[in-house]
């Protein structure tokens, strides 16, 4: 009966003939691996987290339940604060040079020029190797005599620079590291973007008589406003949680003194190095609502913008 | 900056400028990895030489490499990140597959709420889930195990995603056609489907091992013994304590060997890797 009635209200709607419920039951049993496994991978973890961060728990006695305490301990703590601020740093550092310098370069492998795709292919190159491998180049490359040096060097002559060893250089290092793995990958999606608008549009610009910087502003930027939120978005969160190259290539793990400590390293220390389960819970808490924040935003801005 | 957007074609006087343009932004962005594949075939004094050296003088062969592989295990975490990596791969393309179909094409009670369920996970960020996540898998007995290693990323809710989206654009008068025949649901899937979503699950497997390929977190915290580690975790081991300063010569040469299989699938796969990228930052 109720397979009838579905099928009835299926047809009136203008969908042809709906599978009988038997059928349709099939789709439950191919979903229900995947939603057991979220189920218990990632819902699960994410209440039990939110509950945690209320909780004081060594992983040796049992959790002791302690309201908001680790928040309000969080409000004093130096080193969360030392890290919301570095992390702040580094986001405004990941993203604002990222967004432009990754349009630049999509404006620049948008235009046809003999050996364009070659050329393009070996810029998108840093995008390739896992973090870690940037970070171990690039401990290399800002050895304190190497070539990062020797190339300033070339200009006023100094010949040793403690790139990671000193507390303003450190943490710009870290940003320029970020930007330059970052800058090929987002010029792809802004590429995607480019490729996406219509030639007829550009050719009535032109044949209005627009110049080339004026028919960037108001042809191409226009039509890739969903575009630039979608790199501002995803450049912002990536860079909100940045863990690997602090954790690899800076001093001691977010050295020195701290001045590379960002977040996402602050859960890790605080959850596997201090094992202050509750205060780990509490940092990831905060960050969550961060990002949860820059999402919201982001679906905000984009109802806005159209 | 003045950008010129003229039609395309024509205007041989305007490619070299922008090939010298281009060119030069390349080779800056290229530079760190030719130093890193040239350093993994260089003496040691040479690493460090200035002027920097663009090409080996004094060309070590598999030096550097064996030297890598006496510091550290590197060849058994190579293969312990290969196992990971595809196992991720697998679990992803066939489980992200069976469930895209699932629910594209069988309008069941709930569907919509569990595809949520699914698709919200893809919101939350590792570090949120990084600590309670190693106290369950430690309550269940997972830790320092490849059970504990694999197991929880096995499936990426971004496949269920991007899967469901290429489902959906099958015909069903072939799936209506394959059932009048007498076939299956479950012989639908595996025969029908699963071979016309094949360029599409390329593109996702590639992704997925991408991300696999560079995991770092995970397996940081869930593994302690030393014959578990993946090539991320054991690559840090070259450069760290800090204060020691590290054999570059053979940090060079795993880092090498770490970018090699991603090198390889942009080398010969480069139209799915340039899709799985761009489906996977646009899904939001």
């Amino acid at each position: 009966m109720a397979a009838n009635a579905a099928t009835g209200a299926a047809e009136a709607a203008g969908e042809a003939g709906r599978p009988p419920l038997d059928i349709r039951w099939w789709g439950l049993w191919f979903v229900l691996p995947v939603v057991v496994f979220f189920a218990v991978f990632s819902v699960f973890p994410v209440f039990f987290g939110f509950y945690l961060s209320l909780t004081d728990y060594d992983l040796l006695s049992p959790p002791l339940f302690i309201g908001l305490d680790n928040f309000r301990n969080l409000a004093s703590d130096k080193l969360f604060l030392t890290a919301l601020v570095n992390t702040l740093v580094f986001v405004v550092g990941a993203t604002l040079p990222v967004w432009a310098a990754s349009l630049a370069a999509a404006l620049l492998f948008d235009q046809v020029f003999r050996g364009r795709d070659v050329v393009k292919a070996i810029f998108f190159l840093p995008v390739l190797p896992p973090a870690v491998v940037i970070a171990v180049i690039w401990r290399l490359l800002l050895h304190p005599n190497g070539i990062a040096t020797s190339t300033v060097g070339w200009f006023n002559g100094i010949s040793e620079i403690p790139w990671l060893a000193n507390t303003v250089l450190a943490p710009l290092a870290m940003i320029v590291v970020h930007d330059w793995a970052a800058i090929p990958f987002f010029m792809l999606i802004w590429l995607a973007g480019l490729t996406g608008i219509p030639q007829e549009v550009r050719d009535a610009a032109i044949v209005d008589g627009a110049g080339a910087l004026a028919r960037f502003w108001y042809v191409d930027l226009p039509l890739l406003r969903s575009t630039s939120l979608l790199v501002a978005s995803l450049a912002t969160i990536n860079a909100f949680q940045s863990f690997v190259l602090q954790f690899v290539l800076s001093a001691d793990q977010g050295g020195p003194a701290n001045s590379t400590l960002v977040l996402g390293l602050l859960v890790f220390k605080y959850g596997f190095q201090y094992f202050r389960m509750g205060d780990a819970a509490a940092v990831s808490v905060v960050m969550f609502a961060i990002i949860m924040s820059v999402t919201l935003l982001q679906l905000w801005l984009g109802r806005r913008v159209y | 900056m003045s950008i010129d957007l003229r039609p395309r074609g024509g205007f041989l006087l305007r490619d070299p400028i922008f090939l010298s343009i281009a060119l030069s932004a390349a080779l800056l962005f290229a530079f760190p990895l030719w130093f890193m594949a040239t350093s993994a075939f260089k003496a040691e004094p040479e690493i460090q030489a200035i002027p920097i050296h663009w090409l080996p003088h004094d060309f070590q062969w598999l030096a550097q490499f064996k030297l890598a592989g006496e510091i550290a295990p590197l060849w058994l975490y190579f293969t312990n990140s290969m196992v990971f990596s595809l196992a991720h791969v697998a679990g992803t393309v066939f489980f992200g597959a069976m469930a895209g179909f699932g629910f594209a094409k069988y309008k069941f009670p709930g569907r919509t709420i569990l595809f949520l369920l699914v698709i919200s996970t893809l919101m939350v960020p590792f570090q949120i889930l990084v600590v309670p996540l190693f106290i369950e898998i430690k309550y269940f007995g997972w830790e320092n195990s490849y059970t504990g290693l694999i197991l929880p990323g096995l499936i990426n809710a971004f496949g269920v995603f991007m899967m469901r989206q290429y489902a959906e654009a099958l015909p069903d008068e072939l799936l209506e056609a394959a059932r009048v025949d007498g076939a299956s649901e479950p012989y639908i899937f595996l025969r029908i489907v699963l071979p016309l979503l094949a360029p599409a699950l390329v593109s996702l497997g590639i992704i997925v091992f991408i991300w696999a390929w560079g995991a770092f977190l995970w397996p940081l915290v869930v593994v302690q013994d030393r014959n578990l580690y993946v090539l991320s975790v054991g690559l840090s081991a070259y450069v760290q304590p800090y204060n020691r300063e590290p054999t570059w010569g053979a940090a060079m040469a795993a880092s090498t060997i770490a970018t090699l299989p991603i090198a390889c699938l942009f080398i010969f796969l480069q139209r799915y890797f340039i899709k799985g990228l761009t489906a996977a930052a646009v899904k939001g």
